[in-house]
């Protein structure tokens, strides 16, 4: 069993490394450290206390918002996905990406106090 | 004669107002005569036309009949008619009333005389209590000295019903100050024609002092007078039924008062009423004029009170010895004192009469009052009585240790018996009474409750801050979330991630820098700026950058 686990584990890392290009590497470690941020914020509310609360969840809501549209843009310029996203150029993607970005800090900004 | 002569030399031929006073002014005046040219009654006569307004109209006809001309009456009439339905005001209709009541008999006045029932008909009614015009007590006292003196000229019982003369004296009377002669003067003229016309004659009905009686003082008096205040001797004044309020028993009825001088009599103690508050209901009969003359009147009964058998006794708690009783006879003092500690309790008994019947009698007041003479402390019990009328009052010191802040010592015990109709409110001290409280609870010092010194102040407790965090922590932790962004670019390293495929076009740069200046304005947004100057920048940036950015993907799109 934890054999098994470990074998899996070590298969997906090879498969991984040499069947992804790099351009989604490179977002997939942005998204890795967007999760880490995130996580390191709720961990850091949970053991010191929720005061000041809006700040807590502007920086969280930011890290939740960022990795949302950071996923959005990887399936989206993935080009195993070609098929379903006809229309959608990996440009216009990555224009949608900023946009929806801007939209969202403008308004975690606004909370952060 | 000063008047007379006042009147002859400043009366103006010219102008019919004034001629209309000096008519009737030298009509009042004995032995004073006008002489009147032919021109002025010229002048007086034209003005009797519909084309002259109804006040001219009314002066002139006045003024005619004042000096004692000749006057064409069923013509005058016509033109008052003809003009009234053109001017259609309250004051102008009660000016054509006065001016029928100079007009000949003759006449058919009862056009006119319908005039009264319409005014009466515009009479505002205030709260059920009054009832005047909306122009004032001056139009509405006019209208009535107006209404009654057509009415007796003419011989017909005016259309006003008695409970609205009832209101329309409310209204006229209610000032005591008027503010213009005008105004006195109409109200003196109701008032003058309320007491001498033919039809309706107000009756005053007032009690000659406070409407009370008692054994000093038998006798009701009652003044019963015209609106001018004059007696009217000559009426037959009736008790119709006097009822005790709260029994509403009648103890006394279809009884005449007797006249004395101006006032009427009537002596109530001669049926022994009892003591308390009686309704009378009196009416005036005699001339068939008599209006308003059945009253409600509320009379107070008095009477002295006595205390008898008063028992002052310790009863002893176990009950194993007998109750001590000692009598006392008001007004003495009980010799010795009583005590009243853990054992026995201090026990009060009375009974309260009347002292002109005998009968008992339970007052709104009877309390007993015990006075600490070395602290001055009061306190204050009701006594009540039992079934039978006698009063008790029972003192246990373990029952009532917090109304006396278990203060022991020598109370003076007072008894105090009150009651409005009472003649003789009673303030006794009656004995001294020991009262011992368990020691443990006594207090260490007897204060006065001064109610009157500053209180301890009240600091206003400001809203705590919220705990935080101490700044090591915080700021360990601000290091910390750094952490992952440098994980993030040893990882883009790894990966190889580079800028080599950076292109300098110009909207390449105009893009970057544009995003650049985005990135720029959230961070003054955060320190300074509010939303909507955020959102002007940022349309403007953005606008740019979308521009530049657009261009610069698609160039990227093509080299793909």
């Amino acid at each position: 069993a934890a054999g098994s686990v470990g074998s899996v584990v070590r298969r997906f890392l090879v498969e991984y490394g040499s069947g992804t290009p790099s351009r989604l590497k490179v977002l997939d470690a942005y998204l890795l450290y967007v999760l880490l941020t995130g996580a390191l914020q709720f961990g850091y509310c949970l053991g010191v206390g929720t005061f000041p609360f809006n700040s807590f969840l502007s920086g969280f809501i930011s890290a939740i918002g960022s990795f949302i549209l950071g996923v959005c843009l990887r399936i989206q310029i993935n080009t195993q996905n070609k098929g379903e996203f006809q229309g959608i150029s990996p440009e216009r993607a990555f224009a949608d990406f900023l946009f929806a970005n801007t939209i969202l800090h403008l308004v975690v900004i606004k909370f952060v106090g | 004669q000063t008047a007379c002569n006042f009147i002859k030399s400043n009366v103006d031929s010219s102008s019919i107002d004034s001629l209309f006073y000096a008519a009737q002014s030298i009509r009042v005046l004995s032995g004073c005569e006008v002489a009147i040219s032919n021109e002025t009654r010229e002048l007086l006569l034209g003005a009797v036309s519909e084309d002259s307004s109804v006040t001219q109209i009314f002066h002139a006809v006045g003024a005619l009949s004042g000096f004692g001309l000749p006057l064409a009456s069923q013509e005058a009439l016509s033109a008052l008619t003809a003009r009234l339905s053109k001017e259609e005001s309250v004051l102008a209709t009660i000016q054509a009333l006065e001016t029928a009541s100079y007009l000949s008999q003759q006449a058919d006045l009862s056009g006119i005389v319908e005039e009264i029932e319409d005014l009466v008909a515009r009479l505002d009614d205030l709260g059920g209590v009054y009832l005047q015009f909306e122009e004032g007590i001056e139009t509405t006292a006019l209208f009535i000295a107006a209404a009654y003196k057509l009415s007796d000229h003419v011989g017909t019982e005016p259309a006003i019903k008695e409970d609205q003369i009832i209101q329309l004296m409310n209204a006229i009377f209610s000032k005591k100050n008027f503010e213009t002669l005008s105004e006195a003067f109409s109200v003196a003229c109701a008032a003058g024609s309320l007491s001498q016309n033919r039809y309706h004659l107000p009756v005053i009905i007032v009690p000659d002092g406070p409407a009370a009686v008692s054994h000093h003082q038998p006798v009701l008096r009652l003044q019963v007078t015209d609106v001018m205040s004059q007696p009217l001797t000559q009426a037959s004044v009736k008790l119709d039924y006097a009822k005790s309020a709260s029994t509403k028993a009648t103890v006394l009825q279809q009884t005449a008062f007797a006249l004395s001088g101006d006032v009427f009599e009537l002596n109530f103690m001669n049926v022994k009423p009892a003591s308390g508050y009686y309704d009378f209901s009196i009416s005036v009969d005699g001339d068939k004029r008599f209006i308003a003359n059945k009253v409600e009147l509320k009379v107070k009964v008095s009477t002295e009170v006595g205390i008898t058998s008063v028992d002052l006794s310790t009863v002893d708690k176990d009950q194993s010895i007998a109750p001590k009783t000692t009598r006392v006879a008001y007004p003495a003092k009980a010799k010795g004192s009583f005590t009243a500690d853990s054992h026995q309790n201090f026990a009060l008994s009375f009974q309260l009469i009347d002292v002109n019947s005998g009968a008992e009698l339970i007052p709104h007041q009877t309390f007993v009052r015990l006075h600490n003479q070395k602290t001055g402390q009061e306190v204050v019990f009701v006594a009540e009585p039992d079934s039978k009328n006698v009063y008790k009052f029972e003192l246990d010191t373990s029952e009532r240790k917090t109304e006396f802040d278990s203060a022991s010592g020598t109370y003076t015990l007072y008894l105090i018996i009150g009651d409005a109709t009472l003649e003789n409110p009673i303030l006794w001290n009656v004995a001294d009474v020991v009262i011992k409280f368990p020691e443990e609870d006594a207090p260490s010092t007897v204060q006065s409750k001064n109610l009157f010194v500053p209180k301890p102040e009240i600091q206003h407790l400001f809203r705590e801050p919220e705990k935080r965090p101490p700044t090591v922590v915080s700021n360990t932790f601000t290091a910390l979330i750094l952490s992952p962004l440098l994980l993030l670019l040893i990882l883009w390293i790894k990966i190889g991630a580079n800028i080599s495929n950076f292109s300098f076009a110009p909207s390449t740069i105009v893009f970057h820098m544009g995003h650049a200046a985005m990135l720029g304005l959230m961070y003054v947004y955060w320190t300074q700026l509010n939303m909507f100057q955020t959102l002007k920048y940022l349309a403007i940036l953005g606008g740019v950058t979308f521009l530049a950015g657009n261009r610069m993907l698609a160039q990227k799109a093509v080299k793909r």
